[in-house]
């Protein structure tokens, strides 16, 4: 009967906690020892009286969230449970006690009294002990969100530091910084004018490269003119190899992954243009079609062309993961081979937004 | 006395002219050739000038510095000049060769001179340690650049009007259709030239086996092996489609599938 686990309730949902169970067993044995002291009744029948209606009131609070009308919140459905089920579990209780016989039982007006006496009883200790359970329910559910946003904050920060990383290390290559400043302290040397433009363009480059903790503001427009400062640097230090084109994009003001045009336009440089001793040209554009909102961006060059066994890099597969986390899983990165020589790099996506 | 001759190989024209700057007014006697824009020219230059000293930037298009030094280094006084090569730098300081960084100091340039002024006219180099000095370079930038692989990454495919560059990983399987082998990977399917037996030879066995003699399949695509009459078995796919065969003579890659 203190086993309320026992019960046969179609939904687990209405079983009580073991902990609850336990502390209203606990109780129940322990009241009964006054109670028995104070009725002279056996200590046995005593606590089967007040664990039966103990078990009961259990049964109703626990099962009130589940069965609850929904107009109801949960803590006054708790509480209307208890005040409902108290008169009810002694009236079972007495029904059990008696046999059936409660009928001639209650109309004797001393087991009126006791009658009353139980219900107040009941609702004497149900009423708080409901209480104190909601506020211990409420405190472990705010540690369990605590604990799930101090998570969340662990996986941004960590997300975070692999930007960081990502962008310290990988992008702004030391060869590249230090030959681009060689090159500037060359054109400052020699009076030149273009020193001031040339500068600008490896300042907007830093910008961009550095760690940015808000990637929200990057758009088409802000990659393209990174594009365009990478390569008029680039060109400051090989004008007879590399000549270039970068178009006005279809969707300057689209929300765009931040490198992932350049990281493509590095590599044309890197693994095309560089290697070649006469150079080649590196175009970048993009067209969108209006009616399906299809995007289509490329970078191509016409470089020394990329052998059938070069290892890919991993910059190919971040690309495609980054763009499936901006445009959706239906985002694609193709290679073409440029007659003669040449490589070609495709991205496709649809526009959420449709212009 | 003969005029001392250099030669600059550098592929970035505004860092040959500043070093020519430099050498001017540290150096005013010292006869500067034409300008090498990479390996390549530099030895045909230095064949025609033979200078007695070569200032070499490492990274250059064609035949790169350490590949010209070492074609040079019996016969001239090499210094090395670079942007940023940690790993270079480490080899230069165990001696044996003369380096610059860039953008170049002119105080140091000056020591540079200073030591090639003592050390003219006389022998080159050490030349042992200098060619164990360029093994190590050469092993360093070696290791940093990509190491080509062995076996294809890449499948090139006619698909309307451009040639798709097909990364295998994306390859579910090439199969023989006539006179061509028709390949399918993750966004459709192509024909190309190269033979099942080409293939075969050059993709990955560790990722890629031959089933048939017109079947080879990428392993990561295979979801199961069934069985069939006569030492055969049956290939499906994790994407469903089409059903490949597995000949007897090729069924003991699926033995223990």
């Amino acid at each position: 009967m203190t086993r309320p686990t026992s019960l046969r309730f179609p939904i687990s949902a209405c079983l009580p906690a073991r902990r609850h169970a336990a502390v209203v067993t606990a109780f129940t044995l322990l009241l009964s020892l006054p109670l028995h002291r104070i009725s002279g009744s056996p200590y046995l029948e005593v606590f089967g009286h007040v664990g039966c209606v103990g078990a009961i009131l259990l049964v109703a609070y626990s099962a009130a969230v589940a069965l609850r009308p929904r107009w109801l919140g949960p803590r006054l459905a708790r509480l209307a449970a208890i005040v409902l089920a108290a008169p009810v579990a002694v009236l079972v209780t007495f029904l059990i006690a008696q046999r059936g016989n409660v009928v001639a039982f209650l109309l004797k007006p001393q087991s009126q009294t006791a009658y009353v006496a139980m219900v107040i009883m009941a609702l004497l200790f149900g009423v708080p002990f409901s209480l104190i359970a909601m506020r211990s329910e409420r405190r472990q559910r705010e540690r369990a969100d605590r604990l799930q946003i101090e998570l969340e904050k662990n996986r941004l920060e960590r997300e975070l530091l692999d930007v960081r990383l990502r962008m310290l290390h990988a992008q702004i290559e030391p060869h590249f910084l230090f030959n681009t400043l060689a090159n500037i302290e060359a054109l400052v040397a020699s009076g030149s004018p273009n020193a001031a433009p040339v500068l600008r363009h490896l300042i907007a480059y830093l910008r961009a490269a550095m760690p940015r903790v808000n990637d929200a503001d990057a758009t088409l427009e802000t990659e393209l003119q990174l594009v365009r400062s990478y390569l008029e640097l680039m060109r400051l230090r090989m004008p007879d190899r590399l000549r270039f084109a970068v178009a006005a994009p279809p969707a300057a003001a689209l929300r765009f992954p931040p490198m992932a045009l350049l990281t493509l336009v590095e590599n044309a440089v890197r693994h095309g243009i560089d290697p070649s001793v006469d150079g080649g040209e590196i175009d970048v554009g993009g067209r969108c079609d209006p009616r399906t909102g299809a995007m289509t961006l490329w970078v191509s060059d016409t470089g020394v062309g990329m052998p059938e066994t070069a290892t890919p890099g991993t910059g190919l597969s971040n690309l495609r993961s980054r763009l499936h986390g901006f445009y959706g899983d239906t985002a694609r990165v193709d290679l073409h081979e440029v007659a003669p020589h040449g490589v070609r790099v495709e991205l496709h996506f649809q526009l959420k937004e449709r212009a | 006395m003969k005029p001392v001759k250099a030669l600059i190989a550098d592929d970035e024209p505004l860092l040959r002219e500043r070093l020519r700057a430099h050498l001017a007014v540290l150096w005013p006697d010292l006869v500067l050739t034409d300008d090498a824009r990479n390996g390549t020219e530099a030895l045909e230059l230095f064949a025609a000038h033979r200078p007695d000293i070569v200032f070499l930037d490492i990274r250059m298009p064609g035949m790169n510095g350490i590949d010209t030094a070492r074609a040079l280094a019996r016969s001239a006084h090499l210094v090395f000049v670079t942007a940023y090569e940690q790993y270079a730098v480490q080899a230069f300081d165990q001696g044996a060769v003369d380096y610059l960084v860039k953008p170049v100091d002119r105080m140091r340039l000056a020591d540079t001179v200073e030591r090639l002024k003592r050390q003219l006219p006389g022998s080159a180099h050490d030349h042992a340690a200098m060619a164990a000095t360029l093994d190590r370079l050469a092993a360093r930038l070696g290791h940093r650049a990509a190491t080509p692989a062995r076996w294809l990454q890449w499948i090139k495919a006619s698909v309307g009007n451009s040639v798709r560059l097909i990364p295998v990983e994306q390859v579910h399987f090439l199969r023989a259709e006539e006179k061509y082998t028709r390949v399918v990977w993750d966004e459709g399917e192509a024909l190309i030239r190269k033979t099942i037996r080409e293939l075969a030879d050059q993709l990955d066995p560790e990722r890629f086996v031959q089933t048939h003699r017109s079947v080879i399949v990428n392993l990561a695509s295979v979801r199961e092996v069934v069985r069939g009459m006569n030492e055969t078995a049956d290939l499906h796919l994790r994407n469903g489609g089409e059903v490949l065969p597995v000949s007897r003579s090729y069924l003991h890659h699926f033995r223990q599938m």
